[in-house]
């Protein structure tokens, strides 16, 4: 009795230890007939302009009767190895939104249709931003077509800098001694006269470009990393000294957790640095005081350059119908459809298009991560966040923690 | 234990020694009923062989390949021989994550097993009222879907509004006011291993009772009129008896707990996974499928398999062997 029990045992052991590792994902659904076109969005569509999605469709269908449009909403933590397995697949969507950062990699792979040949026949695709329209062009060839982009501002209650006769600041050194003075006015435990996450590489990277630093530069053919240049530890050197100044949040902490937002319109902070669209979860308290300005440069009168952000949207070699797909691409990145997103606190994808919003102003100056197809990598290893961390709790100095990162990043992007 | 002394099994030998020995004729029925066990299991082999070996073997193949992106798209990967385990072997951090995912193997399953086993008992003691209501609390909290349980864990230790850092200030514990719980690897890992546990509770508590219900009171009773105490009873009365169910759920345990990626993934956050907190099954994903190095991933995947299989080996052997010797 007992021996059949532990021989039992060890089939169920077996079986257990074969299923927990050996999970290969194989979902393989029919390839799509061509009286369907799939579009991958993320889930800010859903969430923020989903009536422009429905009427993009709408004149899709129309224009093509008998094809339907299933849109199917991904999130940006995992929306990359869901395709990689519809790459396995063959079952790749038709249509995909790519981040700006995520492009190199998949153009370098042979991903996407090349559609240079029929650029010119995409809405107002001669004005494009330059610095979107180049995440999605690689060797010459263009993949991508910009979606729209975002940069970063500081959104912030316009009574608490009044009750400390603060103006909107024309320089760093302004900004710091007005955070000074509100946290001095509001110094309750937690209180942030500057929200900002500790590892939100994507503010602290701000400083470094604004001090003339950059992340990594191509020098003969081979990536070398930057941080630990002058320039570039005189902007981490100024995040730290601005941090210290002026945020109470976690040293170590994450930009989405919490989010800024939900901490400022619980009054725990005066201003919050990030997306234009944060307007609009500012709670209804502080709903009418709230107004952005430019994040301002530590040259007086200068914007300090921010991450611009974006999506292109590009067609899957896999995809069944390609010129369908490209002519849904089209429909969705007209005119109406990019004023749609601009009235949503993006920036639209032309030059032609923009418009005079603190958003627009400040992508005037911006920054971008180096176009290595690998930069993914350095990004989701969070290699950046790790140096932020090290520097603002002192664990490591701030040439020691760059010259870390600077050797991490050149090991990820000469792969 | 051994046959001779279950009291049938007995009887059983004596009866076969007296009989003469003699060959019995090679006859169809016989080749039947000796390979009927045989032809039972055969479905349930076809359909590992059919579920299991296939991906097996593809996943050893694949980790004989140069896997990447390109490989993906264009169907086709190189042949790199053990390249692949070379390049695992030799990273540094592949042995920090073993050692790492060991101890935190050990710790788990052991708080698993310890604070079940304690409850199971306290079943036992109980009136039936508190024990069906502590049972549907350990029911309900089964039935949590992990991904559910991270979420909670995530409001509860939030640094800014977390009801965790509200209650320890309050409580006058400390001044936990923007106490950040995701700080520290260490921090991290303890607040994976407390979810991890939780979750798992449960299963050990509703599998050992159903053991414990099985030891018959007479034998605990002459246990105790013999001066037993109520450790002596537990060590040489119950937990002989119940041993098989330990086996297995250590055995589950170590499985489960060395392979964990649900949890730690969604608490720790992806944003926040880096050498120094990843734990084996966060390894080879970030290896495997973040850096699209799918032939590197499935070589990671093969080497937890072996060791693993060692693991649970190592634990099986030593099982039947103190089963063998106590009998």
């Amino acid at each position: 009795m007992r021996v059949r029990l532990f021989a039992a045992a060890a089939v169920v052991l077996t079986l257990a230890v074969m299923a927990s590792t050996a999970s290969a994902r194989t979902y393989r659904s029919g390839s799509a007939a061509a009286s369907k076109i799939t579009v991958w969005l993320q889930v800010d569509a859903q969430s923020g302009w989903p009536n422009l999605v429905a009427a993009a469709n709408q004149e899709f269908e129309s224009k093509h009767p008998g094809v339907n449009v299933d849109v199917q909403y991904q999130t940006w933590g995992d929306h990359l190895s869901k395709f990689d397995a519809t790459l396995a697949g063959g079952n790749t969507p038709d249509v995909i939104e790519m981040g700006n950062t995520e492009m190199t990699k998949y153009m370098a792979a042979n991903a996407f249709a090349n559609l240079t040949s029929q650029k010119s026949s995409f809405p107002n695709s001669k004005n494009w931003l330059k610095g979107l329209a180049a995440s999605g062009v690689y060797n010459g060839k263009t993949y991508g077509v910009p979606y729209y982009a975002g940069s970063r501002v500081v959104t912030y209650r316009s009574d608490l800098f009044a009750k400390a006769h603060a103006k909107v600041p024309t320089s760093l050194a302004q900004f710091t001694a007005t955070a000074k003075k509100i946290g001095k006015q509001n110094n309750k435990k937690g209180f942030s006269p500057v929200y900002i996450a500790g590892t939100d590489w994507y503010i602290a990277m701000g400083f470094v470009y604004d001090y003339g630093g950059q992340i990594a530069k191509l020098k003969n053919g081979k990536w070398v990393g930057g941080l630990e240049s002058k320039k570039a530890m005189a902007g981490l050197a100024a995040y730290k000294r601005f941090f210290n100044a002026a945020s109470r949040a976690s040293k170590t902490g994450v930009e989405n957790r919490p989010q800024p937002y939900d901490v400022y319109s619980q009054g725990k902070a005066a201003s919050i640095v990030g997306p234009g669209w944060f307007s609009c979860c500012v709670g209804k308290k502080y709903t009418k005081t709230t107004k952005q300005f430019v994040m301002p440069s530590h040259v007086k009168g200068q914007g300090m350059p921010g991450f611009l952000g974006g999506s292109d949207l590009a067609v899957p070699n896999g995809s069944n119908d390609k010129s369908l797909a490209a002519d849904w691409i089209r429909i969705f990145t007209s005119t109406a459809s990019e004023r749609g997103l601009q009235a949503k606190g993006n920036i639209p994808n032309a030059t032609n298009l923009l418009g005079k919003s603190v958003n627009e102003r400040a992508a005037q100056r911006s920054w971008f991560v180096p176009t290595a197809k690998n930069w993914v990598n350095v990004e989701n290893g969070n290699v950046l966040r790790t140096m932020l961390a090290r520097i603002l709790t002192g664990k490591a100095s701030i040439k020691d923690a760059a010259s870390f990162a600077d050797s991490n990043i050149e090991l990820t992007l000469n792969q | 234990m051994t046959s001779s002394e279950i009291p049938g099994g007995t009887a059983y030998a004596a009866e076969a020694a007296i009989r003469p020995r003699r060959r019995r004729p090679f006859t169809f029925a016989r080749l039947l009923r000796a390979s009927a066990p045989y032809l039972l299991i055969l479905p349930v082999v076809a359909v590992i062989a059919a579920i299991l070996g296939y991906p097996l073997y593809y996943l050893a193949r694949l980790s004989f390949q140069k896997y990447g992106l390109f490989e993906l798209i264009a169907h086709h990967g190189t042949s790199v021989g053990w390249a692949n385990y070379s390049s695992v072997l030799h990273d540094h951090v592949f042995w920090q994550v073993l050692v790492r995912t060991i101890v935190f193997t050990i710790a788990n399953v052991a708080l698993t097993i310890g604070i079940g086993t304690l409850l199971a008992l306290l079943l036992t003691k109980v009136s039936s009222v508190v024990r069906i209501l502590l049972t549907a609390g350990l029911v309900l909290a089964w039935s949590m879907p992990p991904v559910v349980a991270v979420q909670v864990w995530v409001w509860m230790t939030n640094t800014e509004n977390g009801v965790l850092n509200y209650a320890l200030t309050n409580l006058h514990v400390g001044d936990y006011a923007q106490h950040d719980w995701y700080a520290s690897s260490f921090s991290q890992l303890s607040l994976t291993t407390s979810l991890v546990v939780w979750g798992a509770i449960p299963f050990v508590v509703v599998t050992v009772y159903a053991g414990l219900s099985q030891v018959s009171h007479e034998l605990v009773e002459a246990a105790e009129i013999d001066g037993a105490r109520a450790w002596r009873v537990f060590k040489d009365v119950t937990f002989p008896i119940v041993k098989p169910i330990f086996l297995i759920l250590t055995s589950l345990s170590i499985i489960w707990d060395f392979g964990v990626f649900t949890q730690p993934f969604l608490l720790i956050d992806q944003t926040r996974i880096n050498a120094s907190n990843e734990l084996m099954g966060i390894y080879l994903y970030e290896e495997g499928y973040v850096k699209t190095d799918f032939g590197r991933g499935a070589a990671i995947s093969i080497l937890m398999l072996l060791i693993v299989s060692v693991l649970s080996i190592f634990y099986v052997r030593k099982m039947v062997r103190t089963g063998d010797e106590a009998a």
